[in-house]
């Protein structure tokens, strides 16, 4: 493998894996802080088009790869509730009235509500942008769960979060467990036949199982990581552990209230950066301090190569693109809502946006799975 | 007959048991009183002084008011670890529970009251107990204020008033089950959609001049250097004008809706994580 031609060089690297997961994650809250930073439907748009992409040329066969889809029809929900309670609840703030419904007068004393009426084409846009820009922001996540193996991340965990072991395994598996989840009802419904009937009955048939089932899931998962020793403390004396849990607390408390005044801009600037960045020293120093202490060897540890960089380096672009960018079209990647016009795409931030679809062409392909060999196995010889 | 029997009881749901809710200790007790009162203090202290109207309501106070909150919250938890009120599987529910209010809070599009954040407070403090529902508030409401943009002066004032929501859901009595014990849920989430609107309406103000509506002549503004009670007089009528029919009707009807479509699911989900994670229980061998 180490020094052939380019060529063998280009085959050794093409040759299928999955890649490390923490770098999807990286290229998933890259693409997700760039669509934070938007309003413009075009530019969310081609987030989402280009999300879609590289999740389906690059996701596996598992169960949480697959169910990626139901993040496309979350996504979807979340615009159609937005406007359409734009719709229903007083819609008109603005001046172009698109759609004259009756309204159903309410007394002076229901303040602040109103029950149709005239919609203007204002109030409808503003639910739209808010609705497109989180649903671009689900959609991302949803790819992250899909393309990274939530076990191997659990396995990639730095050794400092080792002693909350069990808390971490269960937050990280419960959501791409509820995707199975809703897959492996949804199957069983299937084949058990009969999937008519009441819609409460269809609620309780398919939210009841989906989820206990993932609940369920995730915590045998933690209780079988537990009685294998993972999360115990070892051979740490008290104070050590007290040292380094305080160290890690004082930190997160700090980037918490660093990003609160971060985002908050009436607040003394002294605590936006400068605390932000001291908690973050602080959490990391008691990362490493707790990581030292921790002695675990890996099997087959999951390492950073070239494809893994590439993947975090596009999605860090992403979200670099729309940041250096916000200065040049500041009103196309926030579309007024007072003057309506079409809105526009200006080259910068688009070119940043279609950065973030190189994992498509610059990764190796997901490795097959055993199911997949077991499915061609069966079929060859059903054949 | 012995199937027929066995539905019958399955029939008879009750959604887990009840009487299982977490019990809070006398440390945990102590904690969440004293963060409360604090808590009260940080509402009501415009008026015990006079404050001047200013277009930034809490501007000078919040972020310190936020800093506060922080090592509270941390103080519940431990409190709460070391009296087996919660345990590291709990911690794991706290985070998923977060995520999923996170992820409720945005669908609500906050429009008309329809906020769809408390009833999974109301339901989850219901299982877990005051102190984790305490804790869910605040940890819930700073998530999803980081996902819909909501960061701003009023951010630490919404975590106080949905911890104790949470908290207060935890220390409805134990021993309601089955239907009544939604109609108790139900309720309790009708009276706290009244009572956020109240507290939340308080934020705002004492730092308002001429508030007025149209259809009531009377003096419903902050005056500097009153007496308590007749300022809390003057707000209670301008709460009442201006919002209780309004927005906080709609998160009423909200919390209503919801707990009675998705409680009795969630209830029975969320008992039977708690069950199987078996908190607070020590093993036991050889029996």
């Amino acid at each position: 493998m180490g020094a052939g031609s380019p060529r063998a060089r280009a085959a050794a690297y093409f040759l299928p894996r999955d890649l490390h997961p923490g770098a999807w994650w990286v290229w998933t809250l890259g693409l997700a802080v760039a669509a934070s930073r938007t309003t413009n439907p075009w530019l969310l748009l081609t987030i989402v088009a280009v999300v879609c992409h590289v999740v389906v040329v690059r996701r596996g066969e598992a169960p949480w790869a697959m169910a990626f889809r139901i993040y496309l029809v979350l996504g979807a929900t979340i615009v159609a509730l937005r406007v359409g309670f734009r719709l229903v609840f007083g819609g008109a703030e603005g001046s172009t009235i698109v759609l004259r419904l009756p309204e159903i007068p309410l007394p002076a004393w229901a303040a602040g509500i109103r029950l149709f009426g005239d919609v203007s084409a204002e109030s409808l846009l503003g639910g739209l942008y808010d609705g497109l820009r989180l649903a671009t922001m689900v959609i991302c996540l949803g790819a992250g769960n899909a393309l990274a193996n939530p076990k191997r991340l659990l396995k990639a965990m730095p050794p400092a979060l080792y002693e909350i072991g069990t808390a971490v395994t269960v937050a990280l598996s419960v959501f791409p467990q509820l995707a199975e989840s809703v897959l492996r009802v949804r199957q069983a419904r299937k084949l058990r036949g009969g999937t008519g009937g009441r819609r409460f009955h269809a609620l309780r048939t398919i939210v009841i199982p989906v989820l206990e089932d993932a609940l369920d899931r995730s915590l045998r998962l933690a209780a079988s990581m537990d009685s294998r020793g993972y999360g115990r403390s070892g051979t740490a004396r008290p104070r050590a552990r007290f040292t380094t849990g305080l160290l890690m607390i004082v930190g997160l408390g700090g980037v918490c209230v660093g990003i609160y005044a971060t985002l908050d801009g009436s607040t003394p600037r002294f605590l936006a950066l400068p605390v932000l960045l001291a908690g973050l020293a602080v959490a990391l120093a008691g990362f490493r301090l707790a990581g030292r202490r921790v002695r675990r060897t890996r099997y087959r540890p999951d390492r950073w190569r070239a494809a893994e960089l590439v993947v975090a380096a596009s999605g860090v672009a992403v979200a670099a693109a729309l940041f250096l960018t916000s200065g040049v079209d500041p009103t196309n990647l926030n579309p007024s809502l007072t003057a309506l016009s079409w809105p526009l795409l200006s080259w910068p931030p688009l070119a940043g946006v279609l950065l973030g679809v190189l994992p498509a062409f610059l990764t190796p392909p997901p490795e097959p799975t055993d199911n997949a060999d077991v499915a061609d196995a069966a079929e060859k010889v059903t054949a | 007959m012995s199937t027929a029997q066995e539905l019958a009881t399955v029939r008879k749901r009750t959604w887990g048991r009840a009487d299982q809710a977490v019990r809070i200790g006398p440390r945990s007790a102590v904690v969440l009183a004293l963060a409360s009162a604090a808590g009260l203090m940080m509402f009501v202290w415009p008026l015990l002084v006079r404050v001047e109207p200013q277009s930034m309501q809490h501007g000078p106070d919040a972020p310190f008011v936020f800093i506060g909150i922080l090592p509270i919250l941390i103080i519940v938890v431990l409190a709460e670890l070391s009296e087996g009120g919660m345990d590291s599987k709990a911690l794991a529910m706290l985070g998923v529970l977060s995520a999923v209010n996170a992820a409720l809070r945005p669908l609500g599009a906050g429009t008309a009251g329809i906020e769809t954040v408390f009833f999974m407070l109301v339901l989850s403090g219901r299982v877990f107990g005051a102190g984790f529902g305490f804790v869910l508030g605040c940890t819930s409401l700073f998530a999803s204020a980081l996902l819909t943009a909501g960061v701003g002066p009023w951010l630490p004032f919404q975590m106080m008033c949905s911890a104790w929501i949470g908290m207060g859901a935890g220390l409805l009595p134990r021993r309601v089950t089955g239907k009544a014990e939604i109609a108790m849920l139900v309720a309790y989430g009708i009276v706290v959609a009244y009572v956020f609107g109240f507290l939340m309406n308080l934020w705002f103000w004492p730092f308002i001049t001429g508030a007025e509506v149209p259809y009531h002549d009377g003096h419903i503004s902050y005056v500097p250097g009153d007496p308590v009670l007749e300022n809390l007089h003057r707000f209670a009528v301008f709460t009442l004008l201006t919002s209780t029919a309004g927005w906080d009707t709609g998160r009423a009807i909200t919390n209503t809706v919801a707990i009675l479509v998705l409680g009795p699911a969630v209830l029975a989900t969320l008992r039977r994580a708690a069950r199987r994670a078996s908190y607070g229980r020590k093993p036991t061998f050889g029996e």
